[in-house]
């Protein structure tokens, strides 16, 4: 295990490298261009991500391990709708992920909560790595911030846990319509924020 | 609440479930309608929030570390090289020897087909290595080796049968024998079948079942293994009569064949 954490180690330092430079093209700018190898670059700097998701969402593992294929195959396949300027890679490829994933809820009512308690520090680089290229992650990461602590966790059940409303409702013992409310709100209000900050941020390097 | 308001939050809850969950057929079909009336928004609307709080929260989770595993990684690839029609017969072997042996219910159900398999195999190998081949060789074998080896020549029974020709080598160490022989008519072995006996009186009353033959060659003499289906204590005579297909396990019908000719005297139960 920690031969291979340190292999992972190596890779993320190297793939992190952060991508601001415009002589430098994205990954998946890179597929778009045909670059082969660049489909393995995507699965090195993204698998755990996706994995990570595809975890949250789905309770089989099988379903996660067909799922994950899809996504990575399907982020291949957009690649050349892939805008820089609208979305950072990262935010491109959780939407992908995300919508793939919902698909499979589908097929299954369940899904898995699962904790990892196998705690090293290659995967903090590799998560700091992915905050660092990506200022709409700061962003939003910063909107978070700014909602009440229960909000936080109910957004954090709804989107990252992958838990219905109606799950939500009766893991929390609320009703249902207000789980229904606080979370549209909060998501209401994220997404304000994050836009207000993410055009003050263009504004920002326009004047710059 | 105004209807507009009313119907700007129902959009909206709409939205939120179609970014978390797959919305059914009816709500889906609520949304289009609404967002006809709202054509400022779209399915999309909280797409991108959802995706970002989505990495955002990974992010901050200090106890989410998992790792893509390995299999998934080189899976994935098979399937992107496969999409590019790049896949080889190498990568083809090789997504499919994994997938066979990394699922554990794949795994276990060849194993145990396997060893099911390689069971059945060992058996029929034994009974063909020891019945059926090198016949002629294994004989010479034990006429050389056996120290106990007792050997008679056969004996026709009956006026039925042209000239016989042939032995018959017993090892009681070994448990095993050979028969030779020479002039036996063939048989139909839908109708009937040979079968050997063994006189063993110190140990069983009765002839024991040597196993049953046949004879599809008149041209030259057959070797047959001897298979008794009880142990052997001290074999003092042997004999061959023809029996229903898959022989009996008390005969009446008249010896054909005995080796020695006459049993020996010594060997009847003293009154």
């Amino acid at each position: 295990m920690s031969q291979c954490v340190g292999n992972i180690t190596a890779v993320k330092k190297e793939h992190f490298v952060p991508m601001s430079s415009e002589n430098t093209d994205s990954i998946l700018q890179l597929i778009a261009k045909g670059e082969e190898s660049a489909f393995n670059l995507l699965i090195e700097k993204y698998g755990n991500l996706v994995w990570s998701i595809g975890r949250k969402f789905l309770y089989k593992e099988s379903d996660v391990e067909d799922a994950v294929q899809e996504v990575f195959i399907a982020i291949w396949k957009a690649a050349e709708k892939f805008d820089h300027t609208k979305a950072s890679e990262v935010t491109f490829i959780s939407m992908i992920a995300r919508r793939r994933f919902i698909d499979y809820l589908r097929k299954v009512s369940k899904h898995r909560n699962l904790q990892s308690i196998d705690g090293d520090n290659a995967q903090e680089l590799f998560k700091e790595s992915i905050l660092n290229q990506s200022t709409d992650l700061q962003l939003i990461k910063d909107a978070i911030g700014t909602l009440e602590i229960e909000d936080q966790e109910l957004l954090k059940l709804s989107i990252y846990q992958g838990y219905s409303h109606s799950e939500i409702s009766k893991l929390l013992n609320i009703p249902l319509g207000t789980v229904k409310t606080r979370i549209r709100r909060n998501l209401i209000k994220l997404k304000g924020l994050f836009d207000i900050k993410q055009r003050a941020t263009v504004i920002e390097l326009n004047n710059a | 609440m105004h209807k507009e308001q009313i119907q700007l939050e129902r959009l909206l809850d709409l939205l939120v479930l179609e970014a978390s969950v797959n919305l059914s057929q009816q709500e889906r079909e609520e949304l289009n309608r609404l967002l006809d009336l709202f054509p400022e928004y779209t399915s999309d609307h909280f797409h991108k929030t959802t995706a970002l709080a989505q990495v955002g929260f990974y992010l901050e989770d200090d106890f989410n570390n998992e790792t893509l595993p390995e299999h998934i990684r080189k899976k994935t690839l098979y399937r992107h090289k496969k999409e590019l029609g790049q896949s080889t017969v190498t990568d083809y072997l090789d997504h499919f020897m994994r997938t066979l042996f990394y699922r554990p219910q794949f795994a276990w159900a060849l194993t145990v087909l396997m060893t099911i398999g390689l069971s059945f195999s060992m058996i029929e190998f034994k009974n063909y290595e020891s019945n059926f081949r090198y016949l002629p060789l294994k004989k010479i074998v034990m006429e050389r080796t056996a120290d106990d080896l007792i050997q008679y020549p056969w004996h026709s029974r009956t006026n039925d049968l042209g000239p016989i020709n042939g032995d018959i080598v017993w090892s009681d160490q070994q448990q095993k024998g050979f028969i030779k022989i020479a002039g036996l008519p063939m048989n139909d072995p839908n109708k009937n079948q040979y079968q050997i006996w063994i006189v063993d009186p110190l140990k069983h009353g009765q002839p024991v079942d040597g196993g049953i033959f046949d004879v599809n060659r008149t041209d030259k003499a057959i070797i047959i293994p001897i298979n008794p289906k009880l142990p052997i204590s001290k074999a003092v005579g042997f004999a061959i009569t023809l029996e229903q297909p898959g022989g009996v396990v008390v005969s009446s019908e008249p010896l054909l064949l005995t080796a020695p000719k006459e049993r020996p005297q010594e060997t009847f139960p003293k009154v």
